[in-house]
């Protein structure tokens, strides 16, 4: 029996190990969003979203440039992404379905979903900044595309094949064509899925900063124009939490809480959606 | 109590999760060295009541027994019962062959390594007794340390009946093991188990018939949960004393 | 059916859009090397073993940043890996039902949350615990202790490889874990209650079925966060220091490539300077791309493997 007993311990040992691995991990979350509340909340005022910043070193001042600036760029790669995003998905779904084409594709979309985006940042830098000869906002919106479009594709292409084929049998028997049977029942069948996709894409680029850092690099004064370098509050944030000032930083803290909660709040309406769709977890 | 019983189930009720009532008070003995076939349509609760045999269903939340097995004359729901020690003592064989990711022969020692043997010479020795009994020795002789996958199915299925024998345990308790196999497998299985019977106890839960017929010595019919009719099996099949029995067993429904 | 004309220009429409992958692939690796050209042509594949990095001198290699890039995600893999594969048993095994949805949220709320807040907790509160409180600890009890002091020579200043490790190890936590989770629960339940019948304990069946059954998907993980670390940029930037060394202390600042890419690039001021940060990036690039494609390979071997 005593044997039985010493499994036993090992066994409660290691499950309490486990437990403690898991509450880890509750920690970090509790202990970084905590964090980011407690710093951004002091520093978050209606200033900060009315005005542009104060000349460095001085007190007050916003950082409405960023928002703005961070907002434009978000929509037009989400403008240019989605659309690529979708279609690219579909070819993969339908028309290549089951050919080595799509599996390739697919592959490859899974792999440039995590290269790192500090590289599309030098990329883009290369053939759209340098020929043109300086830093401009359709620059880091395209960087951001590049990064949507495999996660759009890749969740395009899982929701659609969800959708049963018999579906599309019944439309085809009806004189349908594949086009049309895409667009009218395929791509209903399968909307909220390509939703979620769509919202967790907006919500990945939207914290992105490495590849805004040489695209769309800064901008100090407000400016709408994308042909022009514009502020993000990403990229301002690395600013302001590496330059001096003790205003620069509760204003970075303040951004973050921003940035973190439209992003989580993105994540969880995404993750709702999906669940409230198919029911099971 | 019945001298000659392995178990005796009194007045056993068991809830799934949610309160669902599975099995109606149920009593019946178990007798040793025989082979208990439980049959009836899917859904009965055989496979419920077979699994209550080494408290399975513990592994799951929200699980309720109630009512007693005796299983040597001790309640199995006690508080005093080691689940490790009653299920290293009944072995069990599942639907489909459940061989783990590890070679034939990691497969037959896994239990007597949780049980402490260590000794290289003590386990070849049993592993090869086991195989030996479950008829598997000499196809799988030679390649002891292949993975289990590379079986076919009906050798995986001995395979695991071998694993199951090799702790010694009194008890097997098998859940449907030839659904899944072809007839020529299937009648190795059968053979396999008419010729444990000698030395262990034996429940067997079948969707077959015939194979209940072939093999087993008490038969209980079971409907809903509750059950209908136990007795040995030559009068189950030829001359039941309830009306729900023969028809099922005429193929009237089920 | 394929033969009417909307269709024809839909479906090309739809291959052209799929096949934009692709040419991005190639189009990064091609312009990456066009630009790195002028480096590649003065350094050579001297560039990976030489620790220069002078851009006064015009003198430049990148194995100082190589391997901080090795050294940083070798650690944060060691501390995340026995965390995470510790957070996907308790779900899939410990957990009651009840407080396994909310674990699982937690967990992708974590892969949700973007690197530069990371960073930004990294350097204003991370930092200072750990030069003020983990790092001198650490000092004291490895003092005396043969060829481990080493590691924790130097006076902790909390800007350094040991905190950028951390940091970077909760970053990968949630992809390591979740994948483990989801390779966890594809062992089949019959083969599990098959150990259990036999008197196995919890731990046992973890340890003995359930790890070796899917170890082919836990590892696809393992090596996926491989990618993801090494490529990660702004959560490490923060507290690494850039310091362009060999750095023998966990306490000593170092600088990652794609550390070196943030803080140079947009600075670099000549062209041999840019041209080797391009020559970094296709290195980076190609790292990644190798890591991520092995990673992918075993995810797609354990997905076959399991559905058999």
């Amino acid at each position: 029996m005593t044997r039985v007993r010493k499994r036993k311990i090992e066994g409660v040992i290691a499950m309490v190990l486990c437990t403690v691995a898991a509450l880890t991990g509750l920690f970090w979350l509790v202990f970084i969003l905590g964090d980011v509340l407690a710093h951004g909340i002091k520093a978050l005022n209606l200033n900060l979203f009315i005005n542009d910043p104060a000349p460095a070193g001085v007190e007050g001042g916003g950082l409405r440039n960023a928002f703005i600036g961070q907002l434009l760029i978000t929509l037009c790669a989400t403008l240019i992404g989605v659309p690529i995003g979708v279609l690219g998905g579909t070819f993969l779904a339908e028309y290549a379905r089951g050919r080595r084409i799509a599996r390739l594709i697919s592959i490859l979309s899974d792999i440039m979903v995590s290269v790192p985006s500090i590289v599309i940042g030098t990329f883009i830098y290369a053939v759209l900044v340098k020929p043109i000869g300086h830093f401009s906002g359709w620059a880091g919106a395209i960087a951001l595309s590049i990064i949507m479009i495999p996660v759009v594709l890749r969740t395009t292409e899982d929701m659609l094949r969800l959708v049963p084929w018999t579906l599309r049998e019944a439309a085809f028997a009806l004189g349908a064509p594949y086009y049309k049977v895409i667009i009218q029942i395929v791509y209903r069948g399968a909307s909220t899925g390509i939703l979620t996709g769509i919202l967790l894409s907006i919500a990945r680029v939207s914290g992105e900063t490495a590849p805004l850092l040489f695209t769309s690099f800064n901008n100090s004064f407000f400016s709408a124009d994308m042909n022009k370098p514009i502020a993000s509050l990403t990229v301002t944030i690395f600013q302001y939490a590496m330059g001096p000032y003790e205003s620069w930083h509760s204003q970075a803290w303040a951004a973050s809480l921003v940035i973190t909660l439209s992003i989580l709040t993105l994540t969880v309406i995404g993750r709702l959606l999906i669940k409230g769709r198919h029911g099971k977890r | 109590m019945n001298a000659a019983a392995e178990f005796d189930v009194k007045g056993l009720n068991f809830y799934y999760a949610g309160n669902v009532h599975a099995i109606k008070n149920i009593t019946l003995p178990v007798h040793k060295k025989n082979v208990t076939a439980l049959i009836g349509p899917s859904g009965c609760g055989k496979t419920t009541l077979l699994r209550c045999f080494n408290r399975m269903h513990d592994l799951y939340p929200g699980n309720r027994y109630e009512g007693e097995i005796l299983f040597k004359g001790e309640n199995i729901f006690s508080d005093e019962i080691d689940l490790i020690d009653l299920r290293s003592r009944i072995g069990m064989v599942f639907q489909k062959p459940t061989p783990f990711p590890m070679s034939i022969f990691d497969n037959i020692a896994y239990g007597l390594r949780l049980k402490g043997v260590k000794k290289i010479s003590g386990l070849s020795e049993r592993v090869e007794k086991a195989l030996n009994n479950a008829a598997l020795w000499d196809e799988v002789k030679d390649k002891l340390h292949a993975s289990a996958y590379e079986l076919s199915g009906g050798q995986q299925q001995r395979l695991v009946i071998a694993r199951a024998l090799a702790v010694e345990p009194e008890v097997i308790l098998f859940d449907e093991p030839t659904s899944a196999l072809d007839p020529i497998s299937t009648s190795k299985i059968e053979d396999l188990i008419v010729e444990l019977k000698k030395n262990l106890t034996i429940i067997i839960v079948t969707h077959n018939m015939q194979q209940a017929a072939r093999i087993s010595d008490m038969t209980g019919f079971m409907m809903l949960g509750d059950l209908i009719e136990y007795d040995s099996t030559d009068k189950i099949f030829t001359n039941p004393s309830e009306k729900l029995t023969g028809d099922y067993i005429t193929g009237r429904f089920g | 059916m394929r033969k009417n004309p909307a269709d024809i220009i839909f479906s090309a429409t739809t291959a052209i859009a799929s096949l934009s992958v692709a040419v991005f692939v190639i189009g990064i690796l091609y312009v990456l090397i066009m630009e790195s050209s002028p480096a590649i042509g003065r350094f050579g594949i001297k560039f990976l073993i030489s620790t220069d990095w002078d851009p006064v001198k015009e003198s430049f290699g990148a194995l100082t940043n190589i391997y901080g890039t090795i050294i940083t995600t070798f650690l944060s893999l060691l501390i995340a890996i026995p965390v995470s594969i510790g957070i996907a048993i308790f779900v899939t095994e410990i957990s009651p039902n009840f407080l396994k949805a909310p674990i699982g949220a937690a967990i992708e709320l974590l892969a949700a949350i973007p690197s530069i807040i990371y960073g930004m907790w990294g350097l204003f509160t991370l930092s200072p615990i750990m030069s003020r409180h983990v790092e001198p600890f650490l000092k004291k009890i490895t003092a005396g202790i043969p060829i481990v002091s080493i590691l924790f020579q130097g006076t902790p200043m909390g800007i350094d490889i040991l905190t950028a490790s951390v940091i970077l190890s909760i970053m990968i936590i949630p992809f390591t874990a979740s994948i483990s989770r989801d390779s966890f629960n594809l062992t089949p339940p019959i083969i599990k209650e098959s150990a259990y019948a036999i008197g196995a304990t919890k731990w046992e069946v973890v340890k003995n079925i359930v790890i070796p059954y899917s170890k082919i998907g836990v590892f696809g993980g393992i090596v996926l966060s491989l990618g993801r670390a090494i490529g990660e940029t702004m959560a490490v930037a923060f507290v690494l220091g850039n310091n362009h060394r060999i750095a023998t202390s966990l306490f000593d600042a170092a600088a990652t490539i794609t550390v070196t890419l943030a803080n140079e690039f947009a600075e670099a001021d000549n062209d041999i300077y840019l041209s080797s940060l391009f020559y970094l990036a296709l290195v980076l690039f190609v790292m990644s791309f190798i890591t991520l494609a092995v990673a992918k390979y075993f995810l797609i071997r354990a997905e076959r493997k399991y559905s058999r």
